[in-house]
């Protein structure tokens, strides 16, 4: 589904990313994790191709990553989202659903259908301005969900959220599972990812350190934390 | 195949940069204050002019002011389209509409391409709902219908595109309000070394050309004049539609295609400048 090739990203002197190589197959659902800086967004922008690597291919169902074709039945949440503040989230998530070709009534159910999953019901047509962060996130996600995606990418999605707001999201994107959608994942509440992941990566200044399944990683008796900061610090 | 799905996007990307630009409280503004403008411009219209002591018949009046009000809304215009242009790219990524359209199967150029039709389309409607006024005012008012005012002002919109373009550009360059600086900067230039021009070819400036022996160092500026992008000279090949003034030889159309040769140019550098891009 995924697959990253020696990626290499420099901006000028600062390596982003360092030769970095790993894949990601059709129905897992992988965790990137890392301290700040340590090169988790890059990866990110480097598959949807908003950012090109210096160095190495990436390619997203086995189209490389500059072909806009590689993004088609893509979810994508992005880390510090921002909706237009004129726009009601009922019309934001309207846009993304025009912009995916989807006609107008199967935007209507799809809209419909994903506003009640991310709990939102009695607000999609206030104005995105009147909205707390977690509800921004939270139009986001259900943005990321139009067009019944095969991919979600998902970087920090719930940054924004209170306690119940996490275990929702957590309790939707476990019931994606038996969808069989592939799942990428970003994120630093690293007791979730243990909960929602099969697979992870834990890169540091850019480097890959581990990539294996949740369980390798893990020791018994220890934690994904435990493994992450011993990784990190060295 | 290919064009066919290619289009859709680029047509929903056009539809939301003029949705996003007209629901602005600036652009509702400026567009009020031009039409009051145009709207006043029917005082100018009636009264007594005279000319070398001879007063001019009404039909005159009608076309000479409906000619310096067309001049006026073609630079407005363009000075708008500029304005509106500089922050196109940086309001798309701030309110997350940049990321949000492209981390959909949506290729760059289609995203380029949508924002610069969008602004164009949009101020050429501007400009055209303008003129439209004039044309209104002087038809039921006036009695002077001139459908080549309306042909006038579609012609004129080769300009408007120059200056989305170079906006859109040097926004991806510099700082937006340098981007708008420079563009009218550009168009001001354009618009004085014609001036300039038209002063050089009469009888007096021949004449003190001629003794002042400098013909030949002019040379360089003639040639700097001629690559200059003629945006005043495109306005006034427009502006000759009015009142037919007649074609006057392939030197009538040279601006038409110099300001459509820096079309392509910069619409070319523009598509790559964007490609290499990175989206925040």
């Amino acid at each position: 589904m995924i697959e990253l090739n020696s990626v290499t990203k420099r901006y000028d002197s600062l390596v982003a990313v360092d030769n970095v190589s790993f894949s990601i197959k059709p129905g897992e659902y992988f965790a990137l994790l890392g301290p700040n800086g340590a090169g988790k967004t890059t990866i990110v922008k480097m598959l949807l191709d908003f950012t090109r690597p210096t160095t190495g291919s990436l390619s997203l169902k086995g189209l490389t990553s500059i072909n806009a074709a590689c993004r088609t039945a893509v979810g994508y949440l992005s880390e510090n989202l921002h909706i237009p503040p004129y726009l009601s989230g009922w019309q934001y998530l309207q846009r993304c659903a025009e912009l995916l070709d989807i006609s107008r009534s199967d935007a209507v159910d799809q809209c419909r259908r994903i506003v009640e999953l991310i709990g939102m019901q009695g607000r999609e047509y206030n104005k995105v301005k009147t909205y707390s962060k977690g509800m921004n996130q939270r139009f986001g996600l259900g943005a990321a969900l139009i067009g019944n995606p095969k991919l979600l990418i998902l970087d920090e999605p719930t940054a924004a959220l209170d306690p119940i707001g996490i275990r929702e999201i957590r309790q939707l994107l476990e019931s994606f599972k038996n969808q069989g959608m592939t799942i990428f994942l970003n994120s630093h509440l690293l007791s979730e990812v243990e909960k929602i992941c099969d697979t992870a990566a834990i890169i540091n200044h850019g480097k890959l350190l581990v990539k294996d399944t949740i369980s390798t990683i893990v020791k018994e008796g220890d934690t994904l934390e435990d493994v992450f900061i011993r990784l990190v610090k060295g | 195949m290919r064009t066919s799905k290619a289009l859709p996007p680029i047509i929903r990307i056009i539809k939301y940069t003029i949705i996003d630009e007209v629901r602005q409280k600036s652009f509702i503004i400026m567009f009020v204050i031009c039409a009051i403008f145009v709207f006043l411009m029917r005082g100018c219209y009636q009264g007594n002019y005279m000319v070398n002591g001879q007063l001019l018949d009404a039909g005159t009046v009608v076309k000479t002011v409906s000619k310096v009000t067309f001049h006026v809304i073609g630079v407005s215009v363009m000075l708008i389209a500029a304005l509106f242009s500089m922050r196109v790219f940086k309001r798309d990524r701030d309110n997350g509409m940049q990321s949000c359209i492209l981390s959909k199967p949506i290729a760059r150029w289609q995203y380029v391409i949508g924002k610069i039709i969008g602004m164009w389309a949009l101020s050429v409607l501007f400009m055209f709902t303008l003129h439209s006024i004039v044309f209104l005012i002087s038809s039921i008012s006036l009695k002077v219908i001139m459908p080549e005012y309306l042909a006038a002002s579609l012609l004129c919109s080769f300009n408007l595109l120059f200056v989305v373009i170079a906006v859109l550009l040097l926004s991806l360059l510099m700082a937006d309000i340098v981007a708008f600086l420079c563009v009218m900067g550009i168009g001001v230039v354009s618009f004085v070394a014609d001036g300039i021009s038209a002063i050089s070819h009469s009888q007096v400036a021949q004449a003190m050309l001629q003794q002042s022996g400098s013909q030949s160092d002019l040379t360089g500026w003639k040639v700097i004049y001629f690559l200059w992008p003629k945006l005043s000279g495109t306005q006034q090949v427009a502006s000759s539609f009015i009142g037919i003034e007649g074609f006057q030889g392939l030197e009538s159309v040279y601006p038409l295609i110099n300001v459509l040769i820096y079309v392509l140019i910069l619409g070319a550098l523009l598509f790559w400048r964007f490609r290499n891009k990175d989206i925040i």
